[in-house]
């Protein structure tokens, strides 16, 4: 009997194991055969095997790989933008209680803003070219990076500065050795915020502006205008796997660089 | 160097509505001794000892060490606290904690981990530099917070009830360690807490202090001979002043709680 109930034990954990796996396969199947018995045109909703196949051409013809790249340079150069300037602002407005005071009503005013409505704006000064979706992106991302960083330096515990002023540490020594490092994983969490909008942004500027012609954005809607279901798609999962990827990466880098702030190290 | 505080007060809060933390409270703490303040919760014991080390200001009276007054002086270069929630860095192996005096100071690197390394061997964290606090256990961290501040070898040591999160056995041993490191240097103790055994036990004097407002209700001298152990806690001596201290406690416990009803009612 027992060992009936401990094998029956490790079925339960190789199904728990399973399960998201099976899931997938399970809807994947499902979508393969509705598209097959009920001969579901492509241009309204292709086979999974139809993506694939694209996929995999997209990939070998270099278009995708292409699209990509450049869509994670753009990525990249806002989010550099976006986290210097918010982490440098962020921090003045910490360490100077009048920063903070001078600097409050712009983000009172313009973090609440739909950034997507300064598309207009930026491509009249800017045309449709880079530096226009950097800008759009590092707008973005520079209101969850600053407004993250200042919180994190808000909420340092002071018992940590007490201590640190005790052990005769001077004012600059305790936002230097204290003040910052604590700060660190807040910080983190508004670089995975400011990430997160940077990628929105650089996709939907790609998709606006007619003289654009890379990118994951272009690709998306390029391939839409022409009704090439199977690309739209493809694009998608490339975009979700890249998605991913950085998400994943950059809570790696977290638990590098601030290993503390996580239980399991 | 004698601490002697006179007519020392300390007030919370604005006109409307305030909080009278020390009333004032004269005493005073003799050079080299090891002196315990009890009392029951928020009688003003960890503020008194917060203001002796200048980490807070006061509202009246005045502090005096070593015969000079300490209104206007670059406070806290004569004491080191040990705090109640240790306030170790996270961040921060355990060298470096224990080192962050002297790093702060501008010791160099290889002069300041020789101290730390000595220190961390005479408190029994030999092998554990290389650790962060999260990583060690309650103990452990005491001995992290202890050593910290030892290696000061400032002449006041001010400690805010440490051993009050540990479990009944580690509580017993640091009792006993803390009791030879007092018992070899030259040190002047104020040690914070709300346990009748542990301020008998290590103390030379036992401060009684009243439920708010914090007033000094009774100084029992503690003639126990040195070193202590934990032996002693059986003699016939020791029962004699933890009455005499109980008997004192629960007229201020029970006066605080007739003070909470008063309120609630």
């Amino acid at each position: 009997m027992s060992g009936g109930g401990k094998s029956g034990n490790r079925v339960t954990a190789a199904l728990y194991w399973l399960a998201p796996y099976l899931v997938i396969a399970a809807f994947l199947l499902v979508w393969e055969l509705t598209v097959r018995i009920r001969d579901i045109p492509p241009i309204y909703l292709p086979a999974p095997s139809a993506i694939v196949k694209y996929l995999i051409e997209m990939t070998l013809d270099g278009s995708m790989p292409y699209h990509l790249s450049i869509t994670f340079l753009r990525i990249m150069a806002g989010f550099l933008v976006a986290g210097f300037f918010g982490i440098l602002v962020g921090i003045a407005m910490g360490m100077s209680a009048l920063i903070a005071r001078i600097v409050d009503p712009w983000i009172a005013a313009l973090y609440p803003l739909p950034k997507i409505s300064l598309i207009p704006l930026l491509i009249i000064w800017l045309g449709t070219g880079e530096s226009y979706k950097i800008v759009i992106s590092a707008v973005t991302a520079f209101f969850p990076v600053a407004i993250s960083t200042f919180a994190a330096i808000r909420q340092v515990d002071s018992g940590l500065m007490k201590a640190a002023k005790d052990l005769g540490a001077n004012a600059r020594q305790v936002q230097f050795n204290v003040v910052i490092p604590a700060a660190l994983p807040g910080i983190f969490s508004g670089l995975q915020l400011g990430m997160g909008v940077t990628i929105i942004m650089i996709v939907a500027a790609e998709m606006i502006g007619g003289t654009s012609d890379s990118g994951m954005g272009y690709l998306l809607i390029h391939a839409g205008q022409v009704l090439e279901t199977e690309k739209v798609f493809a694009g998608l999962i490339v975009l979700a796997i890249f998605g991913a990827v950085i998400t994943y990466g950059q809570k790696r880098i977290d638990r590098l660089i601030a290993p503390w702030a996580h239980r399991d190290h | 160097m004698d601490i002697v505080v006179d007519n020392l007060s300390q007030v919370f809060g604005d006109s409307s509505h305030q909080v009278v933390a020390l009333d004032r409270v004269s005493h005073r703490f003799p050079s080299q001794r090891f002196s315990c303040i009890l009392g029951p919760s928020g009688c003003g014991k960890s503020t008194m000892i917060q203001i002796v080390g200048g980490i807070e200001p006061f509202t009246g009276g005045s502090v005096t060490i070593g015969g000079q007054d300490q209104a206007g002086q670059p406070l806290g270069s004569h004491s080191v606290m040990m705090w109640q929630h240790l306030n170790l860095f996270p961040w921060r192996t355990v060298i470096d904690n224990v080192a962050f005096g002297l790093e702060m100071q501008g010791v160099g690197k290889s002069e300041r981990y020789e101290k730390a390394t000595r220190l961390l061997a005479s408190v029994g964290l030999r092998g554990f530099e290389r650790h962060r606090p999260p990583q060690l256990s309650g103990g452990m961290r005491q001995r992290v917070a202890l050593a910290r501040a030892l290696i000061m070898e400032r002449p006041i040591m001010l400690m805010d009830e440490p051993f009050g999160a540990l479990d009944a056995q580690t509580k017993i041993v640091m009792q006993e360690e803390l009791a030879r490191i007092y018992e070899r240097s030259k040190m002047t103790v104020l040690f914070v807490t709300h346990a009748i055994d542990e301020a008998i036990l290590l103390g030379d004097e036992v401060v009684v202090m009243t439920a708010r407002p914090g007033r000094i209700k009774e100084v029992i001298k503690v003639d126990l001979p040195r070193p202590r152990s934990q032996d002693m806690v059986n003699t016939p001596e020791f029962g004699r002043l933890y009455d005499r201290a109980l008997h004192l406690i629960r007229e201020e416990v029970l006066s605080s709680m007739r003070q909470q009803e008063e309120m609630a009612g």
